[in-house]
């Protein structure tokens, strides 16, 4: 009897202390700054026990400092045919580190992983969000994966996110001696520990303490430059069964092809024969090539559908050819068939794509990356590249969405990397010009005429095809003119290979203009008011990073009731800095007022100090967008 | 007279009754696939030609009474932008946790366009094509995409859903889209052991209303009757098109819904009431496991509450004492719903759970308070307005607490921490609710709140010589806008980092001190007060400094572009804005141009914006007012709504220019 109380009293201790650990007043002060959850400990070991075998042991304990942080608990696992939950289970501890609740795998919910644009996907994912309501508290949980695959391996990222800072965490990967992996470190505080296990197995191990929490800033480089990673690739892998390697991009890339497209790309005879008339008269073959994806483009449209193999594999070209629809690797591989048919060879390309950021297949380390598949034919001297996903946009035309950046092309004869154009500051081109009267009851009235280039060409595409009610109705919302009423609108776009899209609207606006004692005010930018002024950091982290350039070019001419002239010293503003150049005049000759705006940006990574400039700039630009004429009757 | 397990009748007898209505599948007309444009409406980018839905109770192949429902459509799609509508989900419900999905079968779909010849071709749905997934515990779907398609094409497509839950999901019909239709019709046979009533929703009337009877459709276990044979049609249904600033397009697009009323059960000839009257549905609440069963369950309580309550000298605190207390302990799983999935109890232990469980325990435990406490049942503004002509529950999608204390009401929801007391998330503002209590009969109350969006900014600034204002914001927030700008704090870890961001979105102003004043205080208004100085110096002119006294947050552009609108503007609450500046000049500078004083009120009292400029020695007060005083304005009251908003731009617009005398 004694011994049992004793025993219980041990073990009450024992649960007791074991959560302690997570008591928040442990945690130290410097962590909870931009915090609102904090990584207490936290341990990832990965065992590469064959190539279609992968173990994965996820160990951690987050505290979460307020609401925000909740996110940061809602444990979400993917899984699929060949990711297999093997078990997981937690507990939950109030603010001293007191044991609350507990959790298993039962109190998750599986649900559909769908990412909120594809028709379908197979993948699914087990989630489950602790009901706490006293903050802070701290979650612990682990869990093991089995992977079928070693392609896909488990990155490290210690800091996961912005708003949240870490007290440990390491990364253990174990390996047979045999076993060749590369790897790459990015921001991380300490190198890689290579050993031997008891074993004789290899192993790689990543640390790291006292990592804080890291604010979001605007304009910030890729998020590989803000937070440490670890990636991990071996140099022979199987995925969903198929087997290869890694060792440079040129097998990586003969893989792809291979296993993955190759025998994806016969068409009916019919097919070909159809793509051979249709081109038959075009002796060119970048006008053959542009014909047929115009073809493409007419006949299909996109559907995104993610099954099989990771998703990577695309639909059978004879498919979408009866189906018309596809994604984009089904797309490109479809075009790519078509081209075939009268011998113009292609190349499938990997890309990662995004408007935000240009990120490249990362150089001399070959592994699945990229998201997004293009098409590149590589004329002579002339290298073509297209997006198919598109019924819209013109042949050659890549968009800021995949343009500026190195692309895995997956060829017969290997992978290359090859890099996409870019669009410059000067080839990106807003360019408004617009005549406009103002009467004497102070209502505008004129045509303003404006084209868009470069990146920009895409900026009207919205409006496309919609009926005239609602083109008008979204022209109302995107210019800041009250009371605007369009009287005509019309669209246009070259489709060649420098393309343009030209807006004309003719439109009227009352009480644009208000007259007081003999004066006339008005708004001098009628149509392109910058409104974003970024924030303005007190201690900037990061460098400042501008992704695109671009040009924006504004000449309007009011012409006003007669007899009016300067009250003030009319508006005159030139800035030029490293990253940008503005300038904005007025001019009163006779009854005409001439306003020019021009704005450019500069791409690139400039110092954190800039930052500073940057906001001044823009806080300029939008005080100059916002200036009032005010002139006085002669 | 009921002689059980006689026979079974095969139910597919009636299926080819000669009352079907539907157009035949597969059938195609050149002038469907030679049309260009919908002459009515010629800006659709595609056209439903027709549309035939049927439901029907029946007897299923495994014995049990379910709700046999079929689809069937035909579209002309004319351009790319119409592809949209030849990508399907159809949605199965659960009800409960056991799997028991509503089940589909017999998906067909088909493509149909002229080719380069001019000759009809087509392109069947391929049956591995069709993705089931399974979404959450409450809901599936399949999904395809109809193969082939091209402009100008014409899809086609149908299924059969069998459900078992055709009491309390019998299939809604929507005849209006965001397409628009030439003919939709919807027929429905009904047992005559069974009475649903039907509700037409929308200002669109049906062409086409025939009812008729059926002899003998429906047998099971010896029991035979009757159906109601109902046909429901519309033609040249006009498309939808939504407006900003609206609620739920359901309160206005044309649907039919149906509710079951009663029903004798084929098996033993008891007749069930499901709705007819008031009271019958109070009584099925009031008995409801999951809703009146929940609310009964004072005892919960008993000990969770006695400390909570000590000190409490009257109802208002005991009231609000109780209702931190679920806030507190209870976290919404984002479910929502009427009726509770776990229990009060179990939520309570896991402190999660839906709608239903958090605020039936909040009615519970304020009435295990000794509190007057009843349950509000509601309709979001999302999910559309509640038909009041006939009794019944399917239109709540939502409940709240409702606590009587003297002659006041408070109405409370408890999913949301950072409500105050009082104050409803206004998605619940919608139309009216259903009060529901234990002892006394259910009753409407107008959902039209007396809560309001209240705002007031006070600014002190002195102009100092060297060209710099100095002086204090206070802005206090009350009511809904007090929960607002509190949601917008607790989105950073600490109003320091609050305070942080806020000084880098105004870099022109200096934050020399600053206080935030009852942010957990819900129930007391939300202060903010800042001490700044802002730099007004002119590099150009430095006689002349001006200065916009909106610059923390200025109205630049009119939310209402449309010179019409068709349905009203509906903010679901009142709102009062009001701010006051008051400046001291130095001896030696003068306003330059006072601003104008504007009077501007809407019709019908609907609200005002009034502009005041004073002016006393050096010392000068500009106010203005912003009042819209009705939650819901009319399609005729918006040409002033949006005037008002003109005068609002036009007044927020002026620079104050301070000059040397």
């Amino acid at each position: 009897m004694r011994i049992t109380n004793i025993l219980i009293t041990l073990l009450l201790f024992y649960s007791a202390t074991m959560g302690q650990q997570y008591n928040t007043n442990l945690i130290p002060r410097d962590l909870l700054a931009h915090a609102s959850a904090v990584v207490r400990n936290e341990e990832t070991e990965v065992i590469v026990e064959d190539l279609d075998n992968t173990q994965v042991h996820f160990k951690t304990a987050i505290t979460v400092l307020n609401k925000n942080g909740d996110d940061f608990v809602h444990i979400k696992l993917e899984h699929d045919k060949s990711t297999i939950i093997k078990y997981i289970k937690g507990v939950i501890y109030n603010e001293y580190g007191m044991q609350t609740g507990k959790f298993s795998e039962g109190d998750f919910e599986d649900a559909s992983a769908w990412d909120g644009f594809s028709l379908f996907t197979d993948a699914r994912i087990k989630h489950y969000l602790p009901a706490v309501t006293a903050y802070p508290y701290t979650i612990a949980y682990d869990y093991v994966l089995k992977l079928k695959q070693t392609l896909d391996l488990p990155t490290w990222k210690p800091v996961a996110d912005f708003g949240i800072s870490v007290e440990k965490s390491s990364y253990l990967f174990t390996c047979k001696p045999d076993f060749i992996i590369k790897y790459r470190e990015t921001k991380l505080p300490n190198k890689v520990i290579i050993g031997k296990d008891k074993n004789g197995n290899s192993t790689y191990f990543w640390s790291a303490l006292n990592l804080k929490a890291v604010k979001e800033e605007a304009y910030s480089p890729y998020i590989t430059s803000i937070f440490g990673t670890v990636s991990i690739v071996p140099e022979r892998f199987s995925y969903y069964g198929i087997e290869g390697t890694t060792k440079n991009w040129e097998q990586f890339g003969k893989w792809q092809f291979d296993k993955l497209v190759s025998d994806r790309q016969q068409l009916s005879a019919e097919t070909i024969q159809k793509i051979k008339d249709l081109t038959k008269n075009i002796p060119d073959s970048k006008l053959k090539a542009k014909k047929i994806y115009e073809y493409m483009q007419s006949k299909t449209h996109y559907i995104s559908v993610q099954v099989g193999i990771g998703g990577l594999q695309p639909f059978l070209a004879s498919d979408v050819d009866r189906q018309n629809y596809g994604d984009c690797k089904a797309l490109v591989n479809y075009t790519q068939a078509l081209l075939k048919a009268v011998d113009i060879d292609s190349y499938y390309c990997v890309v990662k794509s995004g408007s935000d950021y240009k990120i490249g297949m990362p150089e001399n380390f070959p592994r699945a990356f990229g998201d997004h598949i293009i098409l590149c034919i590589p004329f002579k001297n002339d290298t073509t590249w297209a997006d198919c996903t598109s019924q819209t946009i013109p042949f050659g035309y890549l968009g800021d969405f995949t343009d500026d950046r190195n692309v895995l092309a997956c060829t017969p004869e290997g992978g290359k990397i090859l890099h996409t154009p870019k669009y410059k500051t000067e080839d990106n081109i807003e360019d408004r010009k617009a005549a406009f009267e103002i009467n004497s009851a102070g209502v505008i009235s004129g045509t303003m005429i404006t084209n868009f280039k470069g990146a920009d060409y895409t900026d009207r595409e919205y409006l496309f095809n919609e009926p005239q009610k609602e083109q008008y109705k979204m022209v109302q919302k995107t210019y800041p003119i009250n009371n605007m009423e369009i009287d005509k609108l019309d669209l246009k776009q070259d489709k060649g290979f420098d393309p343009i899209t030209t807006e004309t609207i003719k439109l009227h606006a009352a009480d644009y203009a208000s007259f007081e004692d003999g004066k006339i005010y008005f708004m001098l930018n009628p149509a392109n008011r910058n409104k974003h002024v970024p924030k303005n950091e007190i201690n900037r982290v990061n460098d400042v990073y501008i992704n695109r350039g671009y040009t924006e070019q504004d000449e309007v001419v009011f012409t006003l009731p007669p007899n009016y002239r300067y009250e003030k010293k009319p508006l005159e503003i030139i800035i030029e800095k490293p990253f940008g150049k503005f300038s904005a005049t007025m001019e009163l000759i006779g009854n005409d007022l001439k306003y020019t705006r021009r704005l450019q940006l500069f791409d690139g990574t400039y110092s954190k100090d800039t930052y500073s400039d940057l906001v001044d700039f823009f806080s300029t630009i939008t005080d100059a967008d916002d200036y009032t004429v005010s002139l006085v009757k002669k | 007279m009921m002689k059980p397990y006689l026979f079974i009748i095969s139910i597919f007898l009636f299926f080819n009754s000669s009352f079907a209505q539907d157009f035949t599948y597969g059938k195609i007309s050149q002038e469907e696939l030679t049309m260009k444009t919908y002459p009515k409406d010629t800006s659709a980018h595609a056209v439903v030609l027709q549309e035939f839905g049927k439901s029907r109770i029946n007897v299923g192949s495994d014995d049990n009474i379910k709700l046999f429902y079929y689809y069937h459509v035909k579209v002309k799609i004319f351009d790319d932008k119409g592809f949209d509508n030849a990508t399907v989900k159809v949605f199965l419900y659960n009800d409960n946790d056991n799997d028991r999905y509503e089940e589909i079968t017999d998906i067909k779909g088909v493509t149909f366009f002229n080719d380069d010849n001019g000759l009809v071709q087509k392109i069947e749905l391929e049956k591995k094509k069709i993705y089931p997934v399974k979404i959450n515990k409450h809901w599936a779907s399949y999904t395809f995409a109809l193969p082939g398609l091209k402009k100008g094409c014409v899809i086609e497509y149908s299924y059969s859903i069998e459900s078992p839950y055709f009491l309390s999901h019998f299939h809604d019909w929507d005849f209006q889209a965001d397409i628009p239709k030439i003919y939709s019709e919807y027929e429905v046979h009904i047992p005559a052991f069974f009475s649903y009533k039907a509700a037409l929703k929308g200002h669109l009337k049906l062409t086409r209303n025939k009812a008729d009877v059926e002899t003998k459709c429906f047998e099971t276990h010896g029991a035979s009757s009757d159906c109601s044979f109902i046909i429901y049609g519309m033609s040249d249904v006009p498309a939808f098109i939504e407006e900003d600033y609206m609620t739920s397009s359901k309160n206005f697009k044309s649907a039919i819904s149906f509710e079951c009323e009663e029903y004798q059960s084929p098996y033993d000839g008891v007749k069930r009431k499901l709705t007819k009257e008031w009271k019958d549905i109070d009584y099925q609440l009031k008995s409801d496991q999951e809703f009146g069963g929940q609310i009964k369950r004072k005892g919960l309580f008993k000990d969770r509450l006695s400390a909570i309550l000590i000190g409490k000298s009257n109802e208002t605190e005991m009231a609000m004492a109780v209702y931190e207390y679920i806030q507190k302990n209870m976290k919404w799983n984002e479910f929502w719903g009427i009726y509770s999935d776990d229990g009060i109890g179990k939520a309570l232990d896991k402190k999660s759970g839906n709608v239903a469980d958090i605020n039936l325990a909040l009615v519970a435990a304020l009435s295990a308070a000794g509190l007057n406490s009843s349950a509000v049942l509601l309709s979001t503004r999302e999910n559309g307005a509640i038909n009041e002509l006939y009794p019944g529950t399917g239109d709540f999608n939502y409940v709240v607490a409702r606590v009587d204390i003297g002659d006041k009401f408070y109405l409370l929801d408890a999913t949301d921490p950072l409500l105050p007391f009082g104050i409803l998330p206004l998605k619940c503002l919608n139309d009216k609710g259903r009060v529901f209590s234990l002892d006394k009969p259910s009753y409407w109350m107008d959902l039209n709140l007396p809560q309001k969006e209240i705002a007031t900014k006070i600014m002190d600034f002195t102009l100092m010589d060297n060209g710099k204002l100095k002086g204090t914001i206070t802005n206090y927030y009350k009511g809904y806008e007090g929960y607002k700008q509190r949601v917008k704090i607790k989105k950073f870890n600490s109003t320091d980092e609050y305070v942080e961001d806020l000084v880098g979105k105004l870099p022109k102003i200096k934050i020399l001190k600053s206080e935030i004043i009852n942010l957990d205080s819900l129930n007391l208004p939300l202060g903010e007060k800042y001490e700044v100085e802002i730099n007004l110096f002119d590099k150009n002119n430095s006689d002349r400094m001006s200065f916009n006294p909106f610059f923390m947050d200025k109205n630049e552009t009119n939310p209402f572009k449309l010179t019409t609108r068709s349905f009203p503007v509906d903010w679901g609450m009142a709102s009062d804005d009001r701010y006051i500046l008051t400046m001291h000049l130095p001896e030696k500078y003068t306003i330059e141009k006072p601003p104008q004083a504007i009077g501007f009120a809407l019709p019908n009292n609907g609200g005002k914006f009034l502009s005041a400029f004073e002016n006393m020695d050096n010392t000068f007060t500009f106010s203005n007012i912003k009042q819209f005083t009705k939650s819901i304005y009319s399609s005729e009251e918006y040409p002033y709504l949006k005037e008002m908003y003109n005068k609002i731009i036009q007044t927020e617009k002026v620079e104050m220019v301070f000059k040397k005398k």
